[in-house]
């Protein structure tokens, strides 16, 4: 099986794991991307969204899962053909919420191209602006490495 | 759906029908979160298009707004916005007038 460990700096990551944790609980309860057909039968649209609630939640759980003891004591996560889909579904959910609710002041424009001046944003900003270039790196290793793997499941 | 069947619903079933009938097409927004990568690597996936044609259509999304990535009937159109949701990208139907 292919797998990737990838080892990250403690005292950076740790702090962005509070992010991931508060936002991550937020969607047990609200898609990450807006539902956009209106036009559904009102009981097939529930339906729709619980399952995808589903979905999202536990793609959600396994990102987290990631940062258990052994992350803290070795600092090490694993991304493999197992758990690569769900993890980088679950980092695009995570960025999502993070532009929601700290990134919006800073404006899609800046969002796109990242260029942002960080110093100009308070604390909580600057915090959850690392924790969207974080899951992004995230989602770009597992793309690069394990692209195929995610095709053929 | 046969004539003598279709004659015993009731009349705004059979409308309802019609409206859900014909060409619909699945068009994906954009939004300024997701990897361009990322975006690529959803089309291939849900989508089932090769790279270049992923890439393609990501670009249209990325410089456009929007692409149009499916054309066909409701159900399946439903099912691909259904999975391109499960991915979190957005995506909208829209009927094709012109079919």
């Amino acid at each position: 099986m292919k797998r990737i460990e990838v080892k990250l700096s403690l005292p950076v990551v740790a702090p962005l794991l509070d992010v991931i944790r508060e936002l991550g609980d937020g969607l047990r309860e609200r898609l990450a991307a807006p539902l956009t057909l209106t036009d559904l039968d009102e009981e097939f649209r529930d339906a729709w969204v619980a399952e995808l609630l589903v979905a999202q939640s536990g793609d959600v759980e396994l990102l987290l899962a990631l940062f258990d003891g052994e992350f803290f004591t070795e600092g090490v996560v694993a991304f493999d053909e197992e758990n690569a889909e769900m993890i980088v579904r679950a980092c695009a959910a995570v960025r999502l919420r993070v532009r929601e609710h700290f990134l919006l002041p800073l404006g899609d424009e800046a969002l796109e191209t990242g260029e942002v001046d960080m110093m100009k944003f308070a604390e909580p900003v600057r915090k959850a602006f690392m924790c969207y270039l974080f899951l992004a790196t995230v989602q770009e290793l597992i793309i690069q490495h394990l692209d195929s793997s995610i095709l053929e499941s | 759906m046969s004539e003598i069947y279709s004659s015993s619903l009731p009349k705004h079933s059979v409308q309802n029908e019609l409206q859900l009938d014909g060409v619909w097409r699945v068009v994906v927004l954009n939004d300024p979160v997701n990897l361009m990568s990322y975006v690529v690597l959803v089309f291939k996936k849900v989508i089932g298009f090769d790279e270049p044609t992923a890439r393609k259509h990501m670009l249209e999304v990325h410089e456009g707004g929007r692409s149009v990535v499916w054309v066909g009937l409701r159900e399946r159109a439903e099912a691909y916005v259904f999975a391109l949701q499960q991915w979190h990208l957005t995506a909208v139907l829209e009927s094709d007038e012109a079919h």
